[in-house]
């Protein structure tokens, strides 16, 4: 048994990875979506360049999901981590403002360049997207061009989605259809019922499925073909303009009220929407930049389509009412 | 066999050492766990307001329950028919290495299973493509819907029942096989008479294992399901931690789906278990059956490795589209390489130790010639086979939030405490599994030696080296694969402890999948893949090997 105990422990001190921190450096902790932090992510790009200059060490700490980030704030309100989290949508920010755990993020927002006003005190977007369907080219040359035609498209059309209650493109739909249809939404979702081929839990699950030729269309983002053409070289892969108008996500960061290094991550949230880390958002994080970059898009950025319509529900409203639609939606789909 | 000679009174034998101590001590352990997990959550959601609806649970629990049950009827049916095969045909090509893959189903993570899956039967998969290069019309076969799910749970567990029972088949002693042919016995007959009892220790326990599986499956139910109203109690709960933050209706709706559990826990445990004895497997040659009997084993045998090997070809195809040597060189994948195979190590040899505790005493409870039967044995008897098998039951997302609760408040940094964490939840989800294989060969030893063991007073150690260890070495072997591979393919609890220096091989593969990067998160399911079939091949080997030597 104590040889078990030994191993145990010498086992858990060998996995148990020793952040090496700098000697005296503050660290600057941020909580983070692990797509953000991963190696091919802007995450590691942030550090790099804010350590360059802040004379401290950045940690992102990565979760499975960015309401993950606030849950785990939120988990640990004993024992606060966390300076900065980054990556709540507007939806979210407005759970994560209920929960009075931030504070201003006191940076200047006149450059930001949003389709949408924004004065939010707390939350400041440092990227934002469309949400949209995404389809081959090759092998569907007409895509339809509104929820209506989608709806009317025979029935052996799939397309394949997330579930609002597990994904935020899931619920990205779900607030997309209902801003566009109102009252009228649930007889769309009954129209687009017979297309759906199946729900998934996350984005990849579906995306994944789509690139197998499992469907026609996947509810994905107008950048994604951005990333086939720059990673893949790959331009087969469209998102369909709808007439509607497309639903807008907006990636947020906000200082946790419980750091100890206020300052610092004061100056991190400004260095999140500075030329360096905007000019970084596109090809890590296959996101538009919130503010005018000096120098261009990517050339595949500028082919994307750009919504003329940009439709977003607020945060407040969705925390309402969110229950009830998707309530409607499940029977809807019944 | 069935009637024995009257013996001496069980009092007159000394039955020393014979406690319930171990097994108590670990289930004790498991509950206090278990407890605290639902009193830290618990305590945690009392500071928002106590709002419970219960709308739909209802529903979801009647459709979670039939789909299981039918999920399940058909896994043992094909299960049976699979191992009755297998037990027939003890020599054809590759049976080695198909009997390893039985049991890679199963472990696999849920994604790469669905996706292997859907490269064979989906809608662009390889028969509906099949079906168009030979008709020119498009194939109409779709695994979305109810039959979905029935067939991805069939697929991920009837492989897994299989080779359970063909361990108890093959523990049929030589005397009876050889009685069963000279009296000229019908393969029904002989099914009925010699093989079924040696199933039916085995069958409860691999039954009510599966039914909990396909109970709480969840990414299958919605990625198969092909509609939100196909749920499970699962995704209620995980509706409930991550968007509702309603941590009190989480914890009740665990509760709910643990006392549904726990009850049929009950319920399959105290079914009697008929006797049966046992001896190491047997690889005698058999006489051969008739002719219809033969072409339906192989019938049956070549179909399931067909069914089988196909969708884990997919995942093959799929992994060597991409950059496999690539992969190999990349740090961040060779360091989830090291702490994977680290912690599925650690995380085997815990759980074996765990479940040889419970399982021992266990023994000592049901055996008619050990601890005496009272109202306190029966009680005990059922808090260690609940806590053995109610972990099933136990969504991970409650049991990562509640860990991470309880550790929050011990003054210990979260870095070092992921590893532990997710050791602890790995052996937790290995320990039924564990019991299921060890429990009927630990009784039937016991059935068979106690006697023998007691008025030789041949105990301890002495006890374990002549006796159990040469009876249960196969199953030793067949469970530390098992644990090894279950914690090698589960992504599980470390959501919340996750950072950056510490990543599992499942992990990295979702972060990549999340990211675009599909090719990337292939290889890495194909090498998942080939790591969990080589330790299926290798590691009961070397626990096997020196069976021939000493039998």
């Amino acid at each position: 048994m104590k040889t078990a105990i030994l191993i145990v422990t010498l086992g858990l001190m060998a996995l148990s990875g020793n952040p090496t921190h700098g000697a005296d450096k503050p660290v600057l902790t941020i909580y983070t979506y692990d797509a953000f932090a991963a190696d091919w992510g802007p995450g590691p790009k942030i550090k790099a360049e804010f350590e360059k200059t802040c004379g401290c060490v950045v940690d992102m700490v990565a979760t499975d999901s960015s309401i993950g980030s606030l849950r785990k704030i939120q988990l640990e309100q004993k024992n606060p981590k966390a300076d900065v989290i980054l990556g709540l949508d507007t939806n979210l920010a407005d759970i994560a403002r209920e929960t009075g755990l931030f504070v201003d993020h006191g940076a200047d927002t006149a450059n930001l360049v949003l389709p949408v006003a924004w004065s939010d005190a707390q939350f400041l977007p440092f990227d934002y997207g469309y949400f949209a369907f995404v389809y081959n080219s090759e092998k569907l040359p007409v895509p339809p061009k509104s929820f209506k035609e989608l709806a009317a498209t025979p029935d052996n059309f799939k397309i394949i989605i997330q579930d609002p209650r597990s994904a935020t493109p899931g619920l990205g739909l779900l607030l997309w259809i209902k801003q566009a249809y109102g009252d009228h939404a649930a007889d769309i979702w009954r129209g687009l019922a017979p297309k759906i081929l199946t729900v998934t839990k996350g984005w990849s699950e579906a995306y994944n499925l789509f690139l197998k030729g499992e469907a026609d269309m996947v509810l994905s983002y107008t950048t994604s073909p951005a990333y086939h053409v720059i990673a893949e070289n790959d331009t087969r892969y469209r998102a369909a303009p709808f007439d509607e108008g497309h639903y807008m996500q907006i990636e947020t960061g906000a200082v946790v009220k419980s750091s100890k290094q206020q300052d610092l991550a004061r100056r991190f949230m400004a260095f999140m929407i500075s030329d360096e880390v905007q000019a970084l958002i596109p090809e890590t994080n296959w996101m538009l930049p919130v503010i005018k970059l000096p120098g261009d898009l990517p050339p595949a950025f500028k082919e994307l389509h750009d919504p003329e319509k940009s439709l977003l529900k607020s945060g407040a409203e969705v925390a309402a009412s969110r229950k009830k639609w998707i309530a409607e939606w499940q029977a809807a789909l019944r | 066999m069935a009637s024995r000679p009257a013996l001496t009174p069980l009092t007159a034998i000394a039955r020393p050492g014979l406690s319930f101590y171990p097994g108590l001590v670990v289930s004790a352990i498991l509950l206090a766990l278990t407890g605290a997990v639902f009193t830290a959550i618990i305590s945690t959601g009392l500071e928002q307001d106590l709002a419970l609806s219960f709308d739909g649970v209802g529903r979801l629990l009647a459709f979670t329950t039939a789909q299981a049950m039918a999920s399940t009827l058909i896994s043992v049916l094909l299960g049976t028919l699979l191992a009755w095969s297998l037990n027939h045909r003890r020599s054809f090509p590759g049976r080695r290495v198909f009997l390893a893959l039985l049991s890679v189903s199963m472990v696999l993570p849920t994604i790469v299973t669905a996706l292997g899956l859907i490269s064979v039967l989906g809608h662009n998969g390889w028969i509906n493509q099949i079906y168009h290069g030979l008709t020119g019309h498009s194939g109409g076969l779709s695994i979305y819907g109810i039959a979905g799910i029935l067939v991805a749970h069939t697929w991920l567990n009837a492989p897994f029942l299989a080779r359970g029972l063909l361990q108890r088949l093959q523990g049929i002693p030589v005397e009876r096989m050889k009685l069963a042919a000279s009296l000229r016995l019908s393969p029904w007959q002989r099914f009925k008479i010699v093989e079924w009892p040696a199933l039916a220790t085995a069958l409860p326990g691999l039954a009510i294992t599966v039914f909990l599986l396909c109970f709480t499956s969840f990414s299958i139910v919605l990625i198969l399901g092909g509609s939100p109203n196909f749920n499970t109690l699962e995704v209620a709960i995980f509706e409930a931690v991550k968007l509702e933050f309603d941590l009190t209706r989480a914890a009740v709706l665990a509760l709910v789906q643990l006392s549904v559990c726990g009850v049929l826990v009950m319920l399959a445990t105290s079914l009697p278990q008929r006797s049966s004895a046992i001896s190491p497997p047997s690889f005698f040659h058999m006489w051969p059956d008739p002719v219809a009997a033969r072409s339906l084993q192989g019938g049956v045998i070549v179909i399931f490795v067909v069914a089988l090997v196909a969708p884990l070809s997919a995942v093959v195809f799929d992994g060597l589209q991409g950059d496999v040597w690539g992969m190999l060189g990349e740090p961040l994948f060779r360091q989830a390489l090291v702490t994977s195979l680290g912690v599925a190590g650690l995380s085997s040899a815990l759980c074996i130790g765990c479940a040889l505790a419970i399982g021992v005493t266990r023994r000592n409870l049901a055996s008619p010639l050990r601890i005496r039967q009272s109202r306190r044995s029966w009680l005990v008897g059922w808090l260690i086979t609940f806590m053995g098998t109610g972990y099933l039951a136990m969504p991970s997302i409650v049991l990562g939030v509640g860990f991470f609760m309880i550790f929050q408040s011990l003054p210990v940094a979260t870095d070092f405490l992921a590893p532990l964490v997710l050791i602890l939840a790995n052996v937790m989800m290995a320990l039924p599994f564990a019991l299921v294989i060890f429990t009927p060969a630990l009784q039937k030893s016991a059935r068979r030696y106690d006697k023998l063991a007691f008025s030789l007073n041949i105990r301890g150690l002495a006890r374990w080296r002549l006796i159990d260890w040469p009876t249960l070495r196969p199953e030793i072997g067949f469970v530390s694969a098992l644990a090894f591979c279950l914690s090698l393919g589960d992504l599980g609890v470390i959501a919340l402890f996750g950072n950056r220096d510490f990543t599992t091989l499942p992990w990295l593969m979702y972060q990549k999948l999340g990211s675009y990067r599909t090719q990337d998160a292939s290889v890495i399911a194909l090498i998942l893949l080939l790591l969990i079939a080589t330790v299926f091949l290798f590691l009961p080997a070397v626990f096997e090997k020196r069976r021939h030597v000493k039998s």
